[in-house]
Protein backbone atom coordinates (compact mmCIF):
# COMPACT_ATOMS: atom_id res chain seq x y z
CA UNK A 1 0.00 0.00 0.00
CA UNK A 2 2.74 2.44 0.96
CA UNK A 3 4.69 1.95 -2.26
CA UNK A 4 1.75 2.93 -4.43
CA UNK A 5 1.99 6.63 -3.59
CA UNK A 6 5.56 7.37 -4.82
CA UNK A 7 4.77 5.75 -8.15
CA UNK A 8 1.46 7.66 -8.28
CA UNK A 9 3.32 10.94 -7.64
CA UNK A 10 5.99 10.16 -10.27
CA UNK A 11 3.38 9.27 -12.87
CA UNK A 12 1.68 12.60 -12.26
CA UNK A 13 5.01 14.43 -12.56
CA UNK A 14 5.81 12.84 -15.93
CA UNK A 15 2.27 13.40 -17.13
CA UNK A 16 2.50 17.09 -16.31
CA UNK A 17 5.97 17.41 -17.88
CA UNK A 18 4.57 15.86 -21.04
CA UNK A 19 1.32 17.83 -21.15
CA UNK A 20 2.75 21.23 -20.20
CA UNK A 21 6.10 20.73 -21.92
CA UNK A 22 6.40 24.24 -23.40
CA UNK A 23 5.45 25.96 -20.17
CA UNK A 24 8.13 23.94 -18.38
CA UNK A 25 10.71 24.68 -21.09
CA UNK A 26 10.01 28.43 -20.89
CA UNK A 27 10.30 28.45 -17.11
CA UNK A 28 13.52 26.44 -17.18
CA UNK A 29 14.89 28.82 -19.83
CA UNK A 30 14.12 31.87 -17.67
CA UNK A 31 15.68 30.24 -14.63
CA UNK A 32 18.71 29.25 -16.70
CA UNK A 33 19.25 32.89 -17.76
CA UNK A 34 19.19 34.04 -14.14
CA UNK A 35 21.59 31.33 -13.06
CA UNK A 36 23.78 32.07 -16.08
CA UNK A 37 24.15 35.74 -15.07
CA UNK A 38 24.82 34.81 -11.46
CA UNK A 39 27.24 32.09 -12.53
CA UNK A 40 28.97 34.60 -14.86
CA UNK A 41 29.68 36.92 -11.94
CA UNK A 42 30.82 33.97 -9.90
CA UNK A 43 33.18 32.84 -12.64
CA UNK A 44 34.56 36.37 -13.09
CA UNK A 45 35.14 36.77 -9.37
CA UNK A 46 36.82 33.38 -9.12
CA UNK A 47 39.18 34.15 -12.02
CA UNK A 48 40.05 37.64 -10.79
CA UNK A 49 40.86 36.11 -7.44
CA UNK A 50 43.05 33.58 -9.21
CA UNK A 51 44.82 36.30 -11.15
CA UNK A 52 45.36 38.35 -8.03
CA UNK A 53 46.81 35.34 -6.26
CA UNK A 54 48.99 34.47 -9.27
CA UNK A 55 50.26 37.99 -9.74
CA UNK A 56 50.69 38.32 -6.00
CA UNK A 57 53.58 35.84 -6.33
CA UNK A 58 55.26 38.23 -8.70
CA UNK A 59 54.71 41.27 -6.53
CA UNK A 60 57.99 42.57 -5.25
CA UNK A 61 59.41 45.48 -3.37
CA UNK A 62 62.25 47.12 -5.30
CA UNK A 63 64.95 48.42 -3.01
CA UNK A 64 67.55 50.72 -4.69
CA UNK A 65 70.90 50.89 -3.02
CA UNK A 66 73.01 53.91 -2.15
CA UNK A 67 76.08 53.56 -4.39
CA UNK A 68 78.78 54.45 -1.91
CA UNK A 69 77.34 52.74 1.17
CA UNK A 70 76.13 49.60 -0.63
CA UNK A 71 79.50 48.64 -2.04
CA UNK A 72 80.91 48.75 1.46
CA UNK A 73 78.02 47.22 3.46
CA UNK A 74 76.16 45.01 0.95
CA UNK A 75 76.30 41.92 3.15
CA UNK A 76 75.00 43.75 6.21
CA UNK A 77 72.15 45.38 4.19
CA UNK A 78 71.18 41.97 2.76
CA UNK A 79 71.28 40.41 6.22
CA UNK A 80 69.08 43.12 7.68
CA UNK A 81 66.51 42.91 4.88
CA UNK A 82 66.35 39.13 5.19
CA UNK A 83 65.78 39.42 8.93
CA UNK A 84 62.31 40.99 8.54
CA UNK A 85 59.59 38.36 9.22
CA UNK A 86 57.55 39.32 6.12
CA UNK A 87 60.40 38.60 3.73
CA UNK A 88 60.44 35.33 1.81
CA UNK A 89 63.49 35.90 -0.37
CA UNK A 90 65.87 38.63 -1.47
CA UNK A 91 67.74 38.80 -4.77
CA UNK A 92 70.60 41.16 -5.40
CA UNK A 93 70.52 42.72 -8.88
CA UNK A 94 73.87 44.26 -9.84
CA UNK A 95 74.21 47.21 -12.23
CA UNK A 96 75.28 44.79 -14.97
CA UNK A 97 72.31 42.49 -14.43
CA UNK A 98 69.94 45.47 -14.35
CA UNK A 99 71.45 46.66 -17.64
CA UNK A 100 70.96 43.24 -19.25
CA UNK A 101 67.36 42.97 -17.96
CA UNK A 102 66.59 46.46 -19.28
CA UNK A 103 68.05 45.66 -22.69
CA UNK A 104 66.04 42.47 -22.84
CA UNK A 105 62.84 44.28 -21.92
CA UNK A 106 63.40 46.86 -24.66
CA UNK A 107 63.86 44.09 -27.22
CA UNK A 108 64.04 45.57 -30.74
CA UNK A 109 64.43 49.07 -29.31
CA UNK A 110 67.58 48.11 -27.38
CA UNK A 111 69.55 50.29 -29.79
CA UNK A 112 68.30 53.33 -27.85
CA UNK A 113 70.74 52.42 -25.10
CA UNK A 114 73.75 52.89 -27.33
CA UNK A 115 76.11 55.50 -25.99
CA UNK A 116 74.87 55.08 -22.42
CA UNK A 117 76.87 53.48 -19.67
CA UNK A 118 76.05 50.58 -17.40
CA UNK A 119 76.68 52.89 -14.44
CA UNK A 120 73.48 54.91 -14.92
CA UNK A 121 71.35 52.10 -13.46
CA UNK A 122 71.53 51.56 -9.71
CA UNK A 123 72.09 48.16 -8.16
CA UNK A 124 69.02 46.95 -6.33
CA UNK A 125 67.38 44.26 -4.22
CA UNK A 126 64.20 42.44 -5.30
CA UNK A 127 62.31 41.55 -2.13
CA UNK A 128 59.57 38.91 -2.35
CA UNK A 129 57.11 38.76 0.56
CA UNK A 130 55.68 35.68 2.19
CA UNK A 131 52.18 34.79 0.84
CA UNK A 132 50.38 35.96 3.98
CA UNK A 133 51.98 39.42 3.69
CA UNK A 134 51.23 40.08 0.03
CA UNK A 135 48.87 42.94 0.77
CA UNK A 136 49.02 46.68 0.83
CA UNK A 137 49.34 47.14 4.60
CA UNK A 138 52.28 44.72 4.94
CA UNK A 139 54.06 46.18 1.90
CA UNK A 140 53.65 49.73 3.20
CA UNK A 141 54.87 48.84 6.67
CA UNK A 142 57.93 46.98 5.39
CA UNK A 143 58.73 49.76 2.89
CA UNK A 144 58.76 52.29 5.74
CA UNK A 145 61.23 50.20 7.75
CA UNK A 146 63.42 49.56 4.70
CA UNK A 147 63.67 53.29 3.96
CA UNK A 148 65.36 53.76 7.34
CA UNK A 149 68.05 51.14 6.66
CA UNK A 150 71.48 52.59 6.06
CA UNK A 151 72.64 51.98 2.47
CA UNK A 152 69.12 52.08 0.92
CA UNK A 153 68.28 55.14 -1.15
CA UNK A 154 64.80 54.37 -2.45
CA UNK A 155 62.00 51.85 -2.01
CA UNK A 156 59.20 51.18 -4.56
CA UNK A 157 56.22 48.83 -4.68
CA UNK A 158 53.09 48.56 -6.93
CA UNK A 159 50.75 50.02 -4.33
CA UNK A 160 47.97 51.59 -6.42
CA UNK A 161 47.77 48.73 -8.86
CA UNK A 162 47.29 46.20 -6.07
CA UNK A 163 44.60 48.30 -4.49
CA UNK A 164 42.64 48.67 -7.73
CA UNK A 165 42.64 44.96 -8.44
CA UNK A 166 41.48 44.17 -4.91
CA UNK A 167 38.68 46.70 -5.26
CA UNK A 168 37.62 45.16 -8.56
CA UNK A 169 37.38 41.71 -6.98
CA UNK A 170 35.35 43.16 -4.12
CA UNK A 171 33.08 44.99 -6.59
CA UNK A 172 32.41 41.84 -8.58
CA UNK A 173 31.70 39.93 -5.39
CA UNK A 174 29.10 42.49 -4.30
CA UNK A 175 27.59 42.82 -7.76
CA UNK A 176 27.16 39.05 -7.82
CA UNK A 177 25.01 39.07 -4.68
CA UNK A 178 23.07 42.27 -5.43
CA UNK A 179 22.23 41.29 -9.04
CA UNK A 180 21.71 37.73 -7.88
CA UNK A 181 19.16 38.75 -5.24
CA UNK A 182 17.13 40.83 -7.71
CA UNK A 183 17.21 38.14 -10.36
CA UNK A 184 16.27 35.42 -7.89
CA UNK A 185 13.27 37.39 -6.66
CA UNK A 186 12.12 37.95 -10.24
CA UNK A 187 12.66 34.32 -11.21
CA UNK A 188 10.89 33.07 -8.11
CA UNK A 189 7.81 35.02 -9.18
CA UNK A 190 8.03 33.57 -12.69
CA UNK A 191 8.31 30.02 -11.33
CA UNK A 192 5.43 30.66 -8.93
CA UNK A 193 3.28 31.91 -11.80
CA UNK A 194 4.09 28.89 -13.96
CA UNK A 195 3.09 26.58 -11.15
CA UNK A 196 -0.07 28.63 -10.71
CA UNK A 197 -0.85 28.03 -14.39
CA UNK A 198 -0.22 24.31 -13.95
CA UNK A 199 -2.46 24.32 -10.87
CA UNK A 200 -5.21 26.18 -12.72
CA UNK A 201 -4.94 23.72 -15.60
CA UNK A 202 -5.46 20.89 -13.10
CA UNK A 203 -7.79 22.70 -10.71
CA UNK A 204 -10.63 20.18 -11.16
CA UNK A 205 -8.30 17.25 -10.71
CA UNK A 206 -6.82 18.70 -7.54
CA UNK A 207 -10.30 19.50 -6.21
CA UNK A 208 -11.51 15.96 -6.86
CA UNK A 209 -8.38 14.55 -5.26
CA UNK A 210 -9.13 16.65 -2.18
CA UNK A 211 -12.71 15.38 -2.13
CA UNK A 212 -11.73 11.73 -2.32
CA UNK A 213 -9.27 12.10 0.56
CA UNK A 214 -5.87 12.96 -0.86
CA UNK A 215 -3.57 14.50 1.72
CA UNK A 216 -2.03 17.91 1.08
CA UNK A 217 1.37 16.24 0.72
CA UNK A 218 0.14 13.91 -2.01
CA UNK A 219 -1.33 16.80 -4.00
CA UNK A 220 1.67 19.06 -3.38
CA UNK A 221 4.47 16.56 -4.07
CA UNK A 222 4.14 16.43 -7.90
CA UNK A 223 4.23 20.23 -8.18
CA UNK A 224 7.28 20.55 -5.93
CA UNK A 225 9.11 17.76 -7.78
CA UNK A 226 8.29 19.44 -11.10
CA UNK A 227 9.76 22.69 -9.73
CA UNK A 228 12.90 20.88 -8.59
CA UNK A 229 13.34 19.22 -11.99
CA UNK A 230 12.89 22.59 -13.72
CA UNK A 231 15.48 24.13 -11.39
CA UNK A 232 18.10 21.42 -11.88
CA UNK A 233 17.59 21.40 -15.67
CA UNK A 234 17.92 25.21 -15.67
CA UNK A 235 21.12 25.07 -13.58
CA UNK A 236 22.63 22.40 -15.85
CA UNK A 237 21.78 24.50 -18.90
CA UNK A 238 23.34 27.61 -17.36
CA UNK A 239 26.52 25.66 -16.51
CA UNK A 240 26.71 24.44 -20.11
CA UNK A 241 26.27 27.99 -21.45
CA UNK A 242 28.88 29.30 -19.02
CA UNK A 243 31.30 26.60 -20.16
CA UNK A 244 30.84 27.58 -23.81
CA UNK A 245 31.28 31.27 -22.98
CA UNK A 246 34.33 30.43 -20.91
CA UNK A 247 35.96 28.53 -23.80
CA UNK A 248 35.28 31.45 -26.13
CA UNK A 249 36.62 34.09 -23.77
CA UNK A 250 39.67 32.10 -22.76
CA UNK A 251 40.78 32.07 -26.37
CA UNK A 252 39.88 35.71 -27.09
CA UNK A 253 40.34 37.84 -23.99
CA UNK A 254 44.13 37.97 -23.41
CA UNK A 255 44.87 39.11 -26.96
CA UNK A 256 42.03 41.68 -26.80
CA UNK A 257 43.51 43.28 -23.72
CA UNK A 258 46.99 43.23 -25.18
CA UNK A 259 48.44 41.57 -22.11
CA UNK A 260 49.87 38.16 -21.78
CA UNK A 261 47.94 35.94 -19.42
CA UNK A 262 48.68 32.25 -19.70
CA UNK A 263 45.59 30.24 -20.74
CA UNK A 264 45.98 27.88 -17.81
CA UNK A 265 45.56 30.88 -15.51
CA UNK A 266 41.84 30.95 -16.46
CA UNK A 267 39.82 28.39 -14.59
CA UNK A 268 36.20 27.27 -14.96
CA UNK A 269 33.96 26.98 -11.88
CA UNK A 270 35.25 24.43 -9.42
CA UNK A 271 33.11 21.64 -7.96
CA UNK A 272 31.85 23.95 -5.20
CA UNK A 273 30.73 26.57 -7.73
CA UNK A 274 28.93 23.99 -9.88
CA UNK A 275 27.27 22.48 -6.81
CA UNK A 276 26.18 25.95 -5.68
CA UNK A 277 24.50 26.67 -9.03
CA UNK A 278 22.75 23.29 -9.04
CA UNK A 279 21.62 23.81 -5.46
CA UNK A 280 20.30 27.32 -6.21
CA UNK A 281 18.36 26.02 -9.22
CA UNK A 282 16.91 23.18 -7.21
CA UNK A 283 15.94 25.50 -4.38
CA UNK A 284 14.41 28.16 -6.64
CA UNK A 285 12.22 25.54 -8.30
CA UNK A 286 11.07 24.01 -5.03
CA UNK A 287 10.42 27.37 -3.31
CA UNK A 288 8.54 28.80 -6.31
CA UNK A 289 6.25 25.76 -6.35
CA UNK A 290 5.64 25.78 -2.61
CA UNK A 291 4.94 29.52 -2.60
CA UNK A 292 2.38 29.23 -5.38
CA UNK A 293 0.80 26.06 -4.03
CA UNK A 294 0.22 27.54 -0.60
CA UNK A 295 -1.56 30.59 -1.99
CA UNK A 296 -3.67 28.50 -4.37
CA UNK A 297 -4.75 25.72 -2.04
CA UNK A 298 -5.83 28.11 0.69
CA UNK A 299 -8.79 29.06 -1.50
CA UNK A 300 -10.32 25.61 -1.19
CA UNK A 301 -9.58 24.85 2.38
CA UNK A 302 -12.39 25.64 4.71
CA UNK B 1 -22.99 6.74 12.39
CA UNK B 2 -23.71 10.50 12.29
CA UNK B 3 -24.64 12.70 15.22
CA UNK B 4 -25.14 16.45 15.23
CA UNK B 5 -25.43 18.30 18.53
CA UNK B 6 -26.90 21.82 18.30
CA UNK B 7 -25.01 22.57 15.13
CA UNK B 8 -25.18 26.05 13.61
CA UNK B 9 -23.47 27.52 10.60
CA UNK B 10 -23.30 31.26 9.98
CA UNK B 11 -21.56 32.54 6.85
CA UNK B 12 -19.82 35.87 7.25
CA UNK B 13 -20.86 38.50 7.94
CA UNK B 14 -24.23 37.39 9.39
CA UNK B 15 -25.90 34.89 7.06
CA UNK B 16 -27.22 31.93 9.01
CA UNK B 17 -27.35 28.73 6.91
CA UNK B 18 -28.11 26.25 9.68
CA UNK B 19 -29.50 26.88 13.16
CA UNK B 20 -29.38 24.53 16.12
CA UNK B 21 -29.54 21.24 14.20
CA UNK B 22 -29.78 18.22 16.44
CA UNK B 23 -30.08 14.81 14.81
CA UNK B 24 -28.81 11.28 14.64
CA UNK B 25 -28.40 8.89 11.69
CA UNK B 26 -27.72 5.26 12.46
CA UNK B 27 -25.46 2.79 10.70
CA UNK B 28 -26.92 1.28 7.49
CA UNK B 29 -29.66 3.89 7.46
CA UNK B 30 -30.95 5.48 4.24
CA UNK B 31 -31.89 9.11 4.76
CA UNK B 32 -33.24 11.86 2.54
CA UNK B 33 -32.40 15.46 3.41
CA UNK B 34 -35.26 17.41 1.93
CA UNK B 35 -36.21 21.05 1.69
CA UNK B 36 -36.45 23.92 -0.77
CA UNK B 37 -33.42 25.67 -2.25
CA UNK B 38 -31.50 27.55 0.43
CA UNK B 39 -32.84 25.33 3.21
CA UNK B 40 -29.32 24.30 4.23
CA UNK B 41 -29.17 20.75 2.76
CA UNK B 42 -25.88 21.29 0.94
CA UNK B 43 -24.38 23.13 3.91
CA UNK B 44 -25.27 20.21 6.16
CA UNK B 45 -23.58 17.76 3.78
CA UNK B 46 -20.54 20.04 3.53
CA UNK B 47 -20.24 20.03 7.31
CA UNK B 48 -20.24 16.22 7.24
CA UNK B 49 -17.28 15.99 4.85
CA UNK B 50 -15.51 19.02 6.35
CA UNK B 51 -15.80 21.33 3.36
CA UNK B 52 -17.23 23.80 5.87
CA UNK B 53 -16.68 24.28 9.56
CA UNK B 54 -19.58 24.49 12.01
CA UNK B 55 -19.90 27.84 13.77
CA UNK B 56 -21.37 26.12 16.82
CA UNK B 57 -22.07 22.60 18.02
CA UNK B 58 -20.39 19.22 17.67
CA UNK B 59 -20.50 16.67 14.84
CA UNK B 60 -19.62 13.02 15.33
CA UNK B 61 -19.02 10.79 12.31
CA UNK B 62 -18.29 7.11 12.93
CA UNK B 63 -17.43 7.85 16.55
CA UNK B 64 -15.03 10.68 15.74
CA UNK B 65 -15.61 14.35 16.51
CA UNK B 66 -14.96 16.06 13.18
CA UNK B 67 -15.60 19.63 14.29
CA UNK B 68 -11.95 20.56 14.65
CA UNK B 69 -10.01 18.23 12.37
CA UNK B 70 -6.67 19.25 10.89
CA UNK B 71 -5.82 18.78 7.18
CA UNK B 72 -4.62 15.21 7.62
CA UNK B 73 -7.68 14.36 9.71
CA UNK B 74 -9.98 15.77 7.02
CA UNK B 75 -8.21 13.68 4.35
CA UNK B 76 -8.56 10.54 6.49
CA UNK B 77 -12.27 11.22 7.07
CA UNK B 78 -12.90 11.73 3.36
CA UNK B 79 -11.20 8.43 2.59
CA UNK B 80 -14.03 6.78 4.56
CA UNK B 81 -16.79 8.76 2.84
CA UNK B 82 -18.09 8.47 -0.72
CA UNK B 83 -19.26 11.73 -2.29
CA UNK B 84 -21.68 12.11 -5.19
CA UNK B 85 -22.64 15.46 -6.72
CA UNK B 86 -25.36 16.70 -9.02
CA UNK B 87 -22.79 17.84 -11.60
CA UNK B 88 -20.96 14.46 -11.37
CA UNK B 89 -17.49 16.12 -11.07
CA UNK B 90 -15.81 13.70 -13.50
CA UNK B 91 -12.54 14.63 -15.16
CA UNK B 92 -13.27 15.07 -18.87
CA UNK B 93 -9.82 13.97 -20.09
CA UNK B 94 -9.93 10.68 -18.19
CA UNK B 95 -11.87 7.58 -19.13
CA UNK B 96 -14.62 6.23 -16.88
CA UNK B 97 -12.18 3.63 -15.56
CA UNK B 98 -9.46 6.21 -14.86
CA UNK B 99 -11.93 8.49 -13.08
CA UNK B 100 -12.91 5.68 -10.71
CA UNK B 101 -9.37 4.33 -10.27
CA UNK B 102 -8.03 7.81 -9.37
CA UNK B 103 -10.00 7.77 -6.11
CA UNK B 104 -8.50 4.40 -5.17
CA UNK B 105 -4.94 5.43 -6.07
CA UNK B 106 -5.22 8.59 -3.98
CA UNK B 107 -5.68 6.52 -0.82
CA UNK B 108 -2.64 4.38 -1.68
CA UNK B 109 -4.09 1.43 -3.58
CA UNK B 110 -1.56 0.23 -6.19
CA UNK B 111 -2.42 1.16 -9.78
CA UNK B 112 -3.17 -2.34 -11.03
CA UNK B 113 -5.39 -3.09 -8.04
CA UNK B 114 -7.16 0.28 -8.40
CA UNK B 115 -7.95 -0.40 -12.04
CA UNK B 116 -9.14 -3.90 -11.25
CA UNK B 117 -11.50 -2.60 -8.54
CA UNK B 118 -12.73 0.20 -10.81
CA UNK B 119 -13.41 -2.22 -13.65
CA UNK B 120 -15.26 -4.59 -11.35
CA UNK B 121 -17.46 -1.77 -9.99
CA UNK B 122 -18.26 -0.35 -13.43
CA UNK B 123 -19.28 -3.80 -14.58
CA UNK B 124 -21.52 -4.17 -11.52
CA UNK B 125 -23.16 -0.84 -12.31
CA UNK B 126 -23.84 -1.86 -15.91
CA UNK B 127 -21.00 0.10 -17.53
CA UNK B 128 -18.85 -2.81 -18.61
CA UNK B 129 -18.69 -1.65 -22.21
CA UNK B 130 -18.20 2.01 -21.38
CA UNK B 131 -15.17 1.76 -19.11
CA UNK B 132 -12.90 3.18 -21.81
CA UNK B 133 -15.26 6.02 -22.73
CA UNK B 134 -14.66 9.59 -21.68
CA UNK B 135 -17.50 11.32 -19.76
CA UNK B 136 -18.55 13.38 -22.76
CA UNK B 137 -19.45 10.17 -24.60
CA UNK B 138 -21.72 9.00 -21.76
CA UNK B 139 -25.34 9.88 -20.99
CA UNK B 140 -26.22 11.77 -17.78
CA UNK B 141 -27.29 8.56 -16.08
CA UNK B 142 -24.13 6.78 -17.10
CA UNK B 143 -21.99 9.65 -15.87
CA UNK B 144 -23.78 9.56 -12.54
CA UNK B 145 -23.14 5.81 -12.30
CA UNK B 146 -19.45 6.44 -12.92
CA UNK B 147 -19.54 9.03 -10.13
CA UNK B 148 -21.25 6.49 -7.85
CA UNK B 149 -18.63 3.89 -8.74
CA UNK B 150 -15.95 6.40 -7.78
CA UNK B 151 -17.73 7.02 -4.46
CA UNK B 152 -17.84 3.27 -3.78
CA UNK B 153 -14.35 2.28 -4.86
CA UNK B 154 -12.80 2.76 -1.42
CA UNK B 155 -15.58 0.80 0.35
CA UNK B 156 -16.95 3.82 2.25
CA UNK B 157 -18.89 3.59 5.50
CA UNK B 158 -20.97 6.60 4.51
CA UNK B 159 -22.24 7.94 1.20
CA UNK B 160 -23.17 11.62 0.94
CA UNK B 161 -24.97 12.59 -2.24
CA UNK B 162 -25.97 16.15 -3.09
CA UNK B 163 -28.89 16.25 -5.54
CA UNK B 164 -27.61 13.13 -7.34
CA UNK B 165 -30.72 12.96 -9.51
CA UNK B 166 -30.91 16.67 -10.29
CA UNK B 167 -29.66 16.23 -13.85
CA UNK B 168 -31.49 12.97 -14.61
CA UNK B 169 -34.96 12.16 -15.94
CA UNK B 170 -37.44 10.39 -13.65
CA UNK B 171 -36.64 6.89 -14.92
CA UNK B 172 -32.90 7.41 -14.58
CA UNK B 173 -33.40 9.05 -11.18
CA UNK B 174 -35.27 5.99 -9.92
CA UNK B 175 -32.59 3.69 -11.26
CA UNK B 176 -29.91 5.74 -9.50
CA UNK B 177 -31.79 5.65 -6.22
CA UNK B 178 -32.29 1.90 -6.47
CA UNK B 179 -28.53 1.69 -6.81
CA UNK B 180 -28.07 3.69 -3.60
CA UNK B 181 -30.56 1.43 -1.85
CA UNK B 182 -28.57 -1.60 -2.92
CA UNK B 183 -25.43 0.01 -1.54
CA UNK B 184 -27.25 0.71 1.71
CA UNK B 185 -28.43 -2.88 1.95
CA UNK B 186 -24.81 -3.98 1.77
CA UNK B 187 -24.08 -2.00 4.94
CA UNK B 188 -23.25 1.57 3.93
CA UNK B 189 -25.07 4.53 5.45
CA UNK B 190 -26.53 6.74 2.72
CA UNK B 191 -27.53 10.40 3.07
CA UNK B 192 -29.09 12.00 0.00
CA UNK B 193 -29.93 15.69 -0.26
CA UNK B 194 -32.80 16.35 -2.65
CA UNK B 195 -35.47 18.97 -3.20
CA UNK B 196 -37.54 16.51 -5.30
CA UNK B 197 -40.65 15.69 -3.21
CA UNK B 198 -41.92 13.21 -5.83
CA UNK B 199 -38.84 11.10 -5.29
CA UNK B 200 -39.61 10.83 -1.57
CA UNK B 201 -43.07 9.53 -2.37
CA UNK B 202 -41.72 6.78 -4.62
CA UNK B 203 -39.06 5.68 -2.11
CA UNK B 204 -40.38 5.31 1.41
CA UNK B 205 -37.34 6.14 3.46
CA UNK B 206 -36.57 8.39 6.39
CA UNK B 207 -36.86 12.08 5.48
CA UNK B 208 -35.25 14.94 7.39
CA UNK B 209 -36.94 18.15 6.37
CA UNK B 210 -35.06 21.45 6.52
CA UNK B 211 -36.36 24.97 5.97
CA UNK B 212 -34.39 28.21 6.29
CA UNK B 213 -31.64 26.34 8.07
CA UNK B 214 -33.89 24.80 10.68
CA UNK B 215 -34.89 21.19 11.18
CA UNK B 216 -38.65 21.26 10.57
CA UNK B 217 -39.44 17.54 10.49
CA UNK B 218 -37.96 14.07 10.74
CA UNK B 219 -40.05 11.04 9.72
CA UNK B 220 -37.60 8.82 11.54
CA UNK B 221 -38.29 10.67 14.76
CA UNK B 222 -42.04 10.57 14.14
CA UNK B 223 -41.87 6.84 13.53
CA UNK B 224 -39.84 6.34 16.68
CA UNK B 225 -42.35 8.41 18.68
CA UNK B 226 -45.26 6.45 17.17
CA UNK B 227 -43.57 3.19 18.15
CA UNK B 228 -43.05 4.51 21.65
Amino acid sequence: MKLAKPSFVLRRVFKSLRELLWTHILTSGTMAMTLFIFGGFFLLQQNLHGLLRGWGGQLQIFVYLDEGQASRNLQSVLQQVRSYPEVESVRFVSKEEAWQDFKQALGAQAGLLEGLEVEILPSSLEVILKRAHRNRASMESLAQRLRKVEGISEVEYPEEWMERLSLLVLGVQWAKWVFGAFLFAATLLIVANTVKLALLARKDEVEIMQLVGATEGLIKAPFVIEGMIQGVVAASLSILLLWLLFLLLRAQLPSQFGVFIPQEQFRFLDLNGISLLLFLGWMMGACGSLFSFRRFVQRWER
Amino acid sequence: MVQLFHVSKIYPPHNPALADIHLQIDKREFVFLNGPSGAGKTTLLKLLFCAEEATEGQIIVNGRNITRLNGRGVARLRQEIGLVFQEFKLLPYMTALENVALAAEVVGTPRRESRRKAFHLLRELGLKDQHDARPIALSGGEQQRVAIARALVNDPILILADEPTGNLDAEMADETLRLFLKVCEKGTTVVIATHDAALLKRFHQRVIFLQQGRLMGDTGLQRAEAHA
